[in-house]
């Protein structure tokens, strides 16, 4: 079943967490199969559509009917081979910090960790404009909207999927990284 | 009537919902709180609570305490290391005799709770709503689930912890809006999940925990101190249980006071101890352990896509929670002052009557939407985890995997079933495997779905459906208790000689891994900056490192040991100026 129509929401590209968060508690509240009248099966389609709302290229991807294109957006492609290299610098540096049991070869491991995390943070930081760039084109497409060309929709929700993914795999070393020094 | 059960490390409660509010029972002697202990005596029944604590003192090897800790766990984990046991297979604790599982034990705790209520009450109670840790696997629910059967209980609901706690936090802001985190730092366990409230509905957004974290442990680092100043020859079991015992009444006191004296009259025959002990003191020793639960809440911050700032209130729950250095580490890491409404005892066990009082639909317009703490997945055929359901999944859930046969005629397929957040399969926590079956076919073209559900207990129950008829069966788990030939010679033949002929070969391993790594970071270290260094401080340094060659050359092992301690104290200023120069 649609998402939109499950959570009672318009269909449209923008859609805030605090909206779909709000419509999915209201609902899957009152279908909790603890509830008098609850429904197991219509409990876990609510939450489906909210997992499938709150990803904006799933939502993107919802809208426009297509699967993930084969090209990958340019924005992608320039910054694909900084992350790769920074994620498996972290791998690395982790691996050897969480194999030293030595106070002073983890000292020594100190700097190199501290230099990383700089590197990440400003990768982060890149990944956040990048996607501030990408919430001002979705805008674009909502103010618009139901006009739209099938094209850069796609484009975006692959986007979308890059960005995420990205973002949580940087921020997950640092989680790491800080766990390891604090 | 469905009770509420908080089936605790250190203590439990039990309560039911009447008249319109959630009640704690207490016992004949008024005590809510039912120490989670259980004495075996030769002949007949166990006692619990207060007077099995008595007993414990006396006979500590007929005692079981803090069984919570075993529950569910398998021989060779990290939490069992103290016992002995073949590798691989469930726990059990030899008592008079008898193999107990945790279970049995856990029981025990149950059945006093459950007379306790009874006869309060005087009505019987047989359903009830039981808590465990938030982050407890698959496994430890269900071994829980089975101690409430055992107990004679109808076990409605296996509820989290810090869940229950919320809703006996939010019962009387129903109709608030807010985002809160809640810090549970029990006797035995930690979990910090964040929710959000919003009109009578309880979202679990994110949760994540140590199941080997608590108020224990913050016991053995105190009992450490007093034992370093106390020139002990042998310490028994009886004397480890006092010690014990003594270490958590000094941290209880030392909560409000800054400091105290431990007095253990006739400790080692007529040696009495008298120990002066300042709140600063055991901060520093429990300050690293505490230290521990940081991780966990910027993990369970990052899951739900929250920054601290963003939370409402820190609401924090559990024993250990009283103490001031506790309440401190959680303002420090979620940047405000920490909420401290609940009862740390109470609220867990509270929010367990409420969960009864919805199941039974005595309080209605309130919802509970938990997660699973952990992700399950399956071992794929290179040694993979392949995720199927992950972690902060909203319970109860399902999801399907279709299995087809690789080869032309294949009969069947193993399928291992993992839950942990690890990417190799053999990292995860394994619930066993099940093997489901091909009916002869060409390649690709069996087709077998297989559907995972966790129902709202957070346990797996796995469904194989025959795709041509539609009908579905339930999978049995075969346990994976696998134990290597090799272990299980070991155990067999084991002399005590030879024991300590491996004992030193271990030991000598051990240090020369420690010298193969010492040595080059040595070095390294002086390389950079060793200029900063008085010219007696690198000649001593380099002297030890030589005693540690030389020491390692030799093979003998209480002298590279000894080589390795002294070249530990040499380079501690080496190492404080590494981290300092590191950290700027």
């Amino acid at each position: 079943m649609d998402p939109f129509v499950l959570l009672g929401l318009s269909r449209r590209p923008l859609l805030s967490d605090e909206e779909i968060g709000s419509a999915y508690r209201k609902l899957a509240g009152e279908s909790h199969p603890d509830q008098s009248g609850g429904d197991a099966g219509r409990f876990r389609e609510l939450g489906e559509a909210a997992a499938i709302l709150h990803d904006p290229a799933r939502r993107l991807r919802q809208l426009s009917g297509s699967s993930s294109g084969s090209l990958l957006p340019p924005e992608a492609a320039q910054l694909f081979p900084r992350i790769a290299t920074i994620l498996q610098q972290a791998d690395n540096l982790i691996e050897k910090q969480v194999a030293t049991s030595n106070p002073l070869a983890k000292a020594l491991l100190l700097a190199p960790l501290k230099n990383l995390s700089a590197d990440l943070d400003s990768t982060l930081n890149q990944l956040q404009e990048w996607r501030i760039l990408l919430d001002q084109e979705l805008a674009e497409i909502d103010v618009r909207w139901p006009e739209h060309d099938p094209n850069p929709i796609s484009l975006l929700a692959d986007s979308y999927a890059y960005a995420n993914r990205w973002e949580s795999q940087l921020r997950e070393r640092r989680l790491a990284m800080e766990s390891l020094s604090g | 009537m469905i009770a509420g059960i908080d089936l605790g490390t250190t203590n439990s409660l039990i309560g039911v919902y009447e008249s319109g509010f959630p009640t704690l029972l207490a016992d004949s002697e008024g005590r809510r709180l039912i120490p989670s202990v259980v004495f075996y005596p030769e002949n007949g029944t166990p006692v619990v609570g207060s007077e099995g604590l008595r007993m414990q003192a006396l006979h500590p090897e007929r005692s079981v305490s803090s069984v919570k800790r075993l529950i569910g766990r398998r021989f060779g984990e990290e939490e069992t290391k103290k016992l002995n046991g073949p590798t691989g297979t469930h726990v059990t604790l030899p008592i008079n005799g008898q193999n107990l599982t945790p279970e049995q034990v856990s029981a025990e705790i149950l059945k006093k709770l459950k007379a306790v209520a009874e006869e309060r009450l005087g009505t019987a109670v047989d359903r009830a709503v039981i808590t465990v840790p938030a982050y407890f696997n698959d496994a430890q629910r269900a071994a829980t689930r089975r101690a409430g059967e055992l107990a004679g209980f109808v076990v409605d609901r296996i509820l989290s912890e810090p869940t229950a706690a919320a809703l006996a936090y939010g019962l009387d802001r129903l109709q608030e809006n807010s985002k809160v985190a809640v810090y549970d730092f029990g006797g035995g366990t930690f979990d910090l999940s964040i929710l959000r409230l919003d009109n009578g509905v309880f979202q679990v957004l994110s949760t994540h925990g140590d199941t080997s974290l608590g108020g224990d442990d913050l016991d053995e680092a105190i009992a450490g101190l007093l034992l370093r100043d106390a020139r002990i020859t042998t310490l028994t079991p009886e004397m480890k249980v006092r010690l014990k015992e003594a270490s958590r009444a000094a941290k209880e006191l030392l909560s409000n006071e800054e400091s105290t004296i431990v007095r253990l009259p006739f400790m080692e025959g007529s040696k009495s101890l008298e120990i002066p002990l300042a709140r600063a003191q055991i901060e520093s020793a429990c300050e690293p352990i505490i230290a521990r639960t940081r991780a966990h809440c910027l993990r369970a911050l990052e899951d739900a896509g929250l920054k601290a700032e963003e939370l409402d209130q820190i609401i924090l729950v559990g024993g250990s929670t009283r103490m001031p250095l506790v309440q401190r580490l959680a303002a420090e890491i979620f940047g405000k002052q920490p909420n401290l409404s609940q009862h740390p005892d109470e609220a867990v066990a509270l929010g367990a009557v409420l969960q009864g009082a919805i199941l039974e639909g005595s309080l209605q317009n309130v919802a509970l939407l938990d997660v699973t703490p952990l992700s399950l997945g399956i071992e794929t055929f290179g040694g993979l985890m392949n995720v199927i359901i992950p972690r902060n999944t909203t319970i109860p859930a399902k999801a399907g995997e279709m299995f087809t046969n690789a080869v032309a005629g294949q009969s069947g397929m193993k399928i291992i079933v993992l839950q942990g957040e690890r990417e190799l399969a053999g990292d995860n926590w394994s619930l066993g495997s099940f093997e489901i079956l091909f009916p002869p076919s060409p390649k690709g073209t069996a087709r077998v779905g297989v559907q995972f559900s966790i129902d709202a207990d957070g346990i797996l129950q796995v469904l194989a459906r025959d795709t041509a008829t539609g009908s579905e069966k339930i999978v049995e788990i075969q346990s994976a208790v696998e134990v290597s030939d090799e272990a299980v010679e070991a155990m067999l033949s084991g002399s005590l000689e030879h024991a300590f002929e491996d004992m030193d070969a271990r030991i000598f391993t051990e240090a020369r891994l420690k010298a193969e790594e010492m040595l080059p970071a040595v070095k390294a270290a002086l390389e950079q900056i060793g200029s900063e260094l008085p010219e007696s401080e690198i000649l001593e340094i380099r002297e030890r490192s030589s005693e540690v060659q030389a020491a390692l050359e030799s093979k003998e092992t209480v002298r590279l040991k000894q080589a390795l301690a002294a070249l530990d104290n040499a380079t501690q200023t080496l190492a404080t100026r590494l981290l300092e120069k590191a950290m700027g």
